[in-house]
């Protein structure tokens, strides 16, 4: 059984717009997003013995990005600064309408939240993983996942009301 | 009357709440309008989550990720990459670091997928602006989706959705029909399934006692603050999941949907 079924490669190709949303839902930064991508892949492809056919391979994916995510705090620690700076730059005169004004917010919003939270605000709220699977994927009990995700829910709603009460 | 928590709305918003609370709460939501609007203000962050990160999945793949994936040539059995993968400074080092401690894949207990569903180019086209199971809300204030009722505890089809899952082939949806039906299939419990979309909702109907009974529902939003729209034609991925769930073998050919009609879809 070690050997690569032609179709992983298919499937996990088939998975990178998705893997990729959920890495910026992790890292924010765009070039970090993909990075973890390709260790996720990289690792996928390597260890495809592992991987058992008769379970979602979304989930799976998450999981290898999930715990390459928190391997790469420590890289991660030293970019962090820059990341608002880059983002700010690499949309000016991109966001031209409310829409494009509104996700930038909320991708920042999510940004600010912490490690855990982004994780199940990805998970759920942005991949539409059933909580189950979700808590699987963190490998945490699925109370803990609900009051994470509670958690990360009110986070929001304080950081996106924010800026706008103190206009107001 | 039953005090409706924000966590029962949120697991309601997430699909998450069980099947008799949500008829509760489906049944509460007709006449409460405070409990709408909390429901209403869980539903549109989530909306709003997605809509934030849905355009990535229309970004171009980059080149060193697509790179990874291309088959080694002449060979179908090569167990590690063979493409050299292009240089990332930091990645290196880490990765030879952390090689010895990759995750053992969790034994998850969901259906089986399928390689390349058929489907799934449907998952990446959806902007995916979904709201949940969001029932209660969209049944009241939208008249054109009337085709939909609560009976016996149940929500089931009725009128042009009834209509339309009971005579239309896939390959016949989308001429001027207004609900589109995309996918046919029999789930695990032995009964066909299928999926459809009007222009305000998206749906998953199962064959139970002789009706279209909806087991999944998707509002498409059209959310003034976000100016998302959605295709007629594609299914949020939620309900896609939900077809992934319950598919038992793949889904039906047009020969096998004439069949299943002909038969009344009872099996």
């Amino acid at each position: 059984m070690a050997e690569l079924s032609p179709n992983l490669r298919d499937d996990i190709a088939a998975l990178l717009p998705r893997l990729r949303r959920f890495g910026r839902t992790l890292a924010h930064d765009r070039e970090d997003a993909d990075d973890l991508v390709q260790i996720a892949v990289e690792r996928a492809l390597t260890h495809s013995h592992q991987w058992q056919p008769d379970t979602r391979l979304d989930s799976w994916m998450f999981r290898i990005m999930q715990n390459a995510w928190i391997d790469e705090s420590r890289v991660r620690a030293r970019h962090q600064q820059t990341f608002f700076e880059e983002e700010a730059g690499e949309h000016v005169g991109e966001t031209t309408n409310d829409a494009q004004m509104d996700a930038l917010a909320v991708r920042k919003a999510v940004s600010q939240l912490n490690d855990e939270q982004r994780a199940v605000v990805g998970l759920v709220l942005v991949e539409g993983l059933p909580y189950k699977e979700a808590a699987d994927v963190l490998g945490i009990p699925i109370g803990t996942l609900t009051s994470r995700l509670a958690r990360a829910r009110d986070a929001l709603q304080v950081i996106l009301a924010g800026p706008t009460r103190a206009r107001l | 009357m039953t005090t409706w928590t924000d966590s029962s709305l949120i697991a309601f918003v997430d699909g998450e709440l069980g099947s008799d609370q949500s008829t509760q709460l489906q049944a509460a939501l007709m006449t409460d309008n405070a409990l709408q609007q909390r429901l209403a203000a869980i539903t549109q962050q989530r909306a709003r989550v997605a809509a934030a990160f849905a355009p990535v999945l229309d970004e171009p793949i980059p080149d060193r990720l697509s790179q990874l994936l291309r088959a080694p040539a002449g060979t179908a059995t090569v167990p590690t990459v063979t493409i050299p993968t292009p240089t990332v400074i930091d990645l290196d080092a880490a990765r030879a670091k952390k090689e010895q401690h990759v995750a053992e894949p969790a034994v998850f207990t969901v259906a089986p997928r399928r390689a390349v569903p058929t489907w799934a180019q449907w998952g990446g086209m959806a902007a995916s602006v979904v709201l949940g199971v969001l029932i209660g809300i969209q049944l009241k204030l939208s008249t054109d989706d009337a085709d939909l009722g609560l009976q016996g505890g149940r929500l089931v089809a009725s009128g042009i959705i009834e209509k339309s899952l009971t005579t239309q082939l896939a390959s016949e949806s989308g001429r001027g029909t207004p609900v589109t039906v995309q996918l046919s299939f029999v789930d695990k419990r032995g009964q066909y399934c299928r999926t459809f979309s009007t222009a305000q909702m998206a749906g998953l109907a199962c064959q139970e006692q002789g009706q279209w009974a909806v087991q999944h529902l998707a509002v498409i939003d059209a959310t003034p603050n976000t100016g998302m729209r959605q295709a007629n034609s594609a299914l949020p991925r939620t309900l896609l999941d939900a077809v992934d769930q319950r598919i038992a073998g793949d889904a039906l050919d047009a020969d096998g949907e004439r069949t299943a009609r002909a038969k009344g879809w009872r099996r």
